[in-house]
C-alpha cells in the first residue's frame, strides 16, 4: 500500500522493541488496519446478508412480486396535475415520468422565486435604511426558524383555503382570476404561423449572448458601457413581437371563464402549486438571504471604500464591486441550499400536489406494494438531480472563484 | 489634594464647558434622519413602510387582542371578528402530551425536567469530572424516559405508544434521536478521516446517503421499507422505528459538523498526544473530543433546531406530535368554525420561540468562542 506513513505507524516503527526484533504481531498497525476492516466488511456482509433474507422471505409471506415488471402495467388511477397528457390507463412508467417532471417544475419554481427573494432580503440587510434592515433581519428570523411543512400548511390550509369560491372570486382585469381552487390566467394558443415568432425567439435568446461579449469586449477596448439589461430585454421581447406583427399576430388569447361551477380554458395554477411553490420560496429565500449576508460580509471593507473614493454610486458599488466579490462566499452556500430546496420538496404528499414523491412512493407503492423497487427509483431521481445541481454550481463556482495568479 | 487645593482655586485651570454637539448630529433626531431620512429615496421608502404598518398593525392587534375571545367552553363564545383563544385552550393538553393517559401526565413532565437537568448539569458541573458523567448521563437518558413513558419496567400503569404525542413528543423525540447520533456519527466521522480504506469509504457512502435522500423518503423507507428487513414475527414499535429513522439521518449530518470539528482542533494537539504515548482511542476520547464538541457547539445546535422542525415530518407517517394534533383539532366536529389560522399561529409561536431561543444560544456560543481564541 502506497499510502503515508501515520504517526502509529512510525512510532511503531521507531519503537526500541521494534528494531530489535518485530514485537508481538498484534501491535502492528498494518495487521491491525487489516483485521478491523476485515472485521467491519464481514459484519456488514452478515448484516446485509440477514436483511435481504429477510426481506425475501417477508415479499414471499406478502406475495409480493419483486422486479419492475409493474411499470409496464396500467396505473388505473387519475393525477391531479400533469404537464404531459395522462389517462388513467396509462402505465406505471408514465406515473413516474408525470411525477418527475412536476418536481422539476414545482423546484424550479422554487430556486427562482427563492433566490430572488434571498439576494433582495440579504442585500436589504446591508441598507442605510433602519426599517428595510429590520425587515430583512425579521424576515430570515422569522421563516427560518418555522419548519417548512407547517409553512406549507398555513399557505395551504389558513391562507389558500380561505380565498373566496369560484363564483366571487378576484379578478385582475378580468383576465387573471384567483379563488379557492386556484390561479387562473390566460393561455397564448399559437396557430399556423406562430413557428416562426418560437424561431425568432429562439435567435433572440442566442442574439443575448452575442451581445453580451460584443459589449464587454467593446467596455474593455473603450470602456464605454452598453445598456445590457435593456438591451437584452428589447431582443428577447421585441423581434418576436416584430415577427408576429408581420405574420398577423398568429396567436389567440385563451381567456379562463367562469363555466358552472369552475374556470375553463386558460392556464390553471392548483392551490397545492402555490402553496408548496410559496412556502419553498419564502422558506428557502430566508436561508438564501442568511448566504447572501454572509457573503457581503466576507468582502473586505476596504473593497467597498476603495469604490465610494473612486466615485461610484451606492448601488454601483453593491452590484459591481461588492456581490461579485461576495459570490464566491455565497455560491458554494447557494449549491445546499438549492439541493435541500429539492429536496425539500417532497413536501408535496403532505398536501396531495402530485410529486415524483407524492404519486410514486406515495400512490404507487400503496397500489403495488412494491416498495423497495419504488423508494429506490424515487432516491436515485433525488441523488441525481442533486448531483446535477452539485455540478451546475461547481461550474459557475469555476467562474466567480478567485484566479489564482 | 483637595484642602491643599482649595486655597488655589482661584488660579486653577478650569475648561471651558464642553459646547453642545452641534445640531442635528446626536440624539433622536440625527439617529432618525441617519437612519432614517438620510436621502429623498430612503425617506420615500421609510413612509411607505410606516403607511403599510399603520395600515396593517391596528388590524392585527385588535384580532389577536382586543376582539380576541380568551375565555369559554365551546366555539360558540368566539366571533368571526377576533381570534378565538379558547380553541387553543380547549386543546391545549392535546396540543402538548397527546393523548397520554389523564392522570400520568407528571410522568412526561418528569421526562422533561430529567432532560433540562441534564443540559443544564452539562454546563455546570465541575470541569474536572464534567465529561465523565454527563456524556453517561445523556446516554441513558433516552432509555430511562422511554422506561417512564412505557411505564411497564417500573411497575407503572401501562400507556402504549399510540398515546404518546403533542409538543412533548416533538421535544423528547428530537433529544432522543440527537442523543443517540453522537456515538454513530463520531464513529462516522473518525472513520472518513482515517487511513484505512475501505473503513473510509464506507463512512462517506454512510454520510453522503443519509445527506442525500429526502427526509421524508427515510421516514417512508422507515415505515415500510424496515419492517421487512427484520426476521418474520418481530413487531417493532413505529415509534422506534421513526426513532431509528431520525439517529440514522441526524448522524448523517452530524458527522459531518464533528468533521469540521475535527479539523478545527489544532494538529499540535494530536502530535502532542501522541508524542507523550497515548494509545489511539485514549487520545481521540481524552484529549481530541472534549476539544472538538467544544469547537463544534454551535454548529450542533444550529443541526439540533433543523432536526428539531423536521420532527413535524412524524406527521406524515401518522404520529400524533403537534402538527397531527391541531389537525385533528381543527376537524373536530365540536370546532368545525373554522379556526385554522389560530392553530396555526399558535403552533407557529410555539416553534418559532423555541428555535429562535436555540438559534440565539448557538451565536452566543460562537462569540464566546470567538474570544478564546483571541486571548
Amino acid at each position: 500500500m502506497f499510502q503515508k506513513k501515520t504517526t502509529e505507524q512510525i512510532k511503531a516503527a521507531t519503537r526500541p522493541s521494534a528494531q530489535k526484533k518485530a514485537g508481538a504481531f498484534y501491535n502492528n498497525p498494518q495487521i491491525r488496519a487489516i483485521f478491523y476492516q476485515t472485521l467491519l466488511v464481514v459484519g456488514l456482509l452478515y448484516f446485509f446478508y440477514a436483511i435481504v433474507n429477510n426481506t425475501l422471505t417477508n415479499m414471499e409471506a406478502s406475495g409480493i412480486k419483486s422486479g419492475f415488471g409493474f411499470l409496464s402495467t396500467a396505473a388505473g388511477y387519475d393525477i391531479l396535475m400533469s404537464l404531459i397528457s395522462f389517462e388513467s390507463t396509462d402505465t406505471y412508467l408514465r406515473v413516474f415520468i408525470v411525477g418527475f417532471l412536476n418536481t422539476i417544475l414545482v423546484s424550479a419554481i422554487g430556486i427562482f422565486f427563492a433566490t430572488i427573494l434571498g439576494f433582495i432580503f440579504g442585500v436589504a440587510y446591508f441598507s442605510k435604511n433602519w426599517l428595510i434592515r429590520t425587515i430583512s433581519t425579521a424576515y430570515v428570523e422569522i421563516f427560518r426558524n418555522i419548519p417548512l411543512l407547517l409553512q406549507v400548511f398555513f399557505w395551504y390550509f389558513a391562507v389558500l383555503a380561505a380565498l373566496p369560491g369560484p363564483r366571487d372570486s378576484l379578478s385582475f382585469g378580468e383576465a387573471i382570476f384567483l379563488n379557492v381552487r386556484g390561479l387562473f390566467t390566460p393561455k397564448l394558443v399559437g396557430s399556423d404561423g406562430s413557428t416562426l415568432v418560437y424561431i425568432a425567439l429562439g435567435i433572440a435568446v442566442v442574439g443575448i449572448f452575442v451581445l453580451r461579449s460584443w459589449a464587454k469586449k467593446r467596455q474593455e477596448l473603450t470602456g464605454q458601457q452598453f445598456p445590457l439589461l435593456w438591451g437584452s430585454l428589447g431582443l428577447v421581447i421585441g423581434l418576436p413581437l416584430l415577427v408576429a406583427l408581420f405574420t398577423d399576430l398568429p396567436f389567440t388569447v385563451d381567456y379562463p371563464a367562469l363555466k358552472g361551477f369552475s374556470f375553463k380554458g386558460g392556464i390553471t395554477i392548483i392551490p397545492e402549486l402555490m402553496a408548496l411553490s410559496l412556502a419553498l420560496s419564502v422558506y428557502g429565500g430566508a436561508f438564501i438571504a442568511e448566504a447572501v449576508r454572509a457573503g457581503i460580509q466576507s468582502v473586505p471593507k476596504g473593497q467597498s471604500e476603495a469604490a465610494r473614493s473612486i466615485g461610484l454610486k451606492e448601488n454601483k458599488i453593491m452590484s459591481l464591486v461588492v456581490v461579485p466579490q461576495a459570490m464566491r462566499v455565497i455560491v458554494p452556500l447557494l449549491n445546499s441550499e438549492y439541493q435541500s430546496l429539492v429536496k425539500n420538496s417532497t413536501l408535496a404528499a403532505a398536501i396531495g400536489y402530485p410529486d415524483l414523491f407524492n404519486v410514486f412512493v406515495g400512490t404507487a407503492l400503496n397500489q403495488t406494494g412494491q416498495a423497495i423497487e419504488t423508494i429506490f427509483m424515487t432516491i436515485i431521481v433525488y441523488f441525481i438531480l442533486n448531483m446535477m445541481i452539485s455540478f451546475l454550481m461547481n461550474r459557475f463556482n469555476n467562474n466567480v472563484e478567485l484566479t489564482g495568479r | 489634594m483637595m484642602s491643599n487645593n482649595s486655597n488655589t482655586a482661584s488660579r486653577q485651570f478650569v475648561p471651558t464647558p464642553a459646547q453642545p454637539a452641534p445640531n442635528m448630529s446626536a440624539g433622536f433626531v440625527a439617529w432618525v434622519r441617519d437612519n432614517l431620512f438620510s436621502s429623498i429615496s430612503n425617506s420615500i421608502i421609510t413612509l411607505i413602510v410606516i403607511a403599510f404598518f399603520v395600515s396593517v398593525i391596528p388590524g392585527i392587534i385588535d384580532w389577536a387582542f382586543i376582539s380576541a375571545t380568551w375565555s369559554g367552553a365551546d366555539q360558540s363564545a368566539c366571533n368571526k371578528e377576533g381570534a378565538c383563544w379558547v380553541f387553543i385552550n380547549a386543546w391545549s393538553q392535546q396540543l402538548f402530551y397527546g393523548s397520554y393517559t389523564d392522570g400520568e401526565l407528571w410522568r412526561v413532565n418528569l421526562c422533561l425536567i430529567l432532560l433540562a437537568l441534564t443540559v443544564i448539569s452539562s454546563f455546570t458541573l465541575p470541569k474536572s469530572f464534567r465529561l465523565k458523567l454527563s456524556i453517561p448521563l445523556f446516554l441513558v437518558l433516552p432509555f430511562i424516559c422511554i422506561a417512564i413513558l412505557d411505564g411497564r419496567l417500573l411497575g407503572l400503569e401501562y400507556v402504549d405508544t399510540d398515546y404518546w404525542g403533542g409538543f412533548s413528543l416533538n421535544i423528547l423525540m428530537a433529544a432522543a434521536a440527537i442523543i443517540i447520533s453522537f456515538p454513530f456519527s463520531f464513529l462516522w466521522a473518525l472513520g472518513r478521516r482515517s487511513q484505512m480504506p475501505l473503513a473510509r469509504s464506507i463512512s462517506v457512502i454512510l454520510i453522503e446517503f443519509f445527506r442525500g435522500i429526502p427526509v421524508l423518503a427515510l421516514f417512508f423507507m422507515g415505515s415500510v421499507m424496515l419492517p421487512m428487513f427484520f426476521s418474520e414475527g418481530t413487531n417493532v414499535d413505529k415509534l422506534i422505528r421513526v426513532w431509528l429513522v431520525l439517529i440514522f439521518f441526524m448522524s448523517g449530518y452530524m458527522a459531518e459538523v464533528f468533521r469540521g470539528g475535527f479539523q478545527a482542533v489544532p494538529k499540535g494537539q494530536y502530535e502532542a498526544a501522541d508524542s507523550v504515548g497515548l494509545s489511539y482511542w485514549q487520545k481521540t476520547l481524552l484529549i481530541i473530543l472534549p476539544q472538538v464538541i467544544k469547537v463544534s457547539m454551535p454548529n450542533i445546535l444550529a443541526t439540533f433546531v433543523m432536526l428539531f422542525k423536521n420532527t413535524v415530518f412524524l406527521l406524515i407517517i401518522g404520529i400524533p406530535e403537534i402538527v397531527q394534533t391541531l389537525q385533528t383539532a381543527l376537524s373536530n366536529s365540536n370546532w368545525l368554525g373554522g379556526w385554522a389560522i389560530e392553530g396555526y399561529v399558535f403552533v407557529f409561536l410555539i416553534f418559532w420561540v423555541c428555535c429562535f431561543g436555540m438559534s440565539l444560544l448557538a451565536s452566543k456560543i460562537e462569540r464566546d468562542l470567538d474570544t478564546d481564541k483571541r486571548d
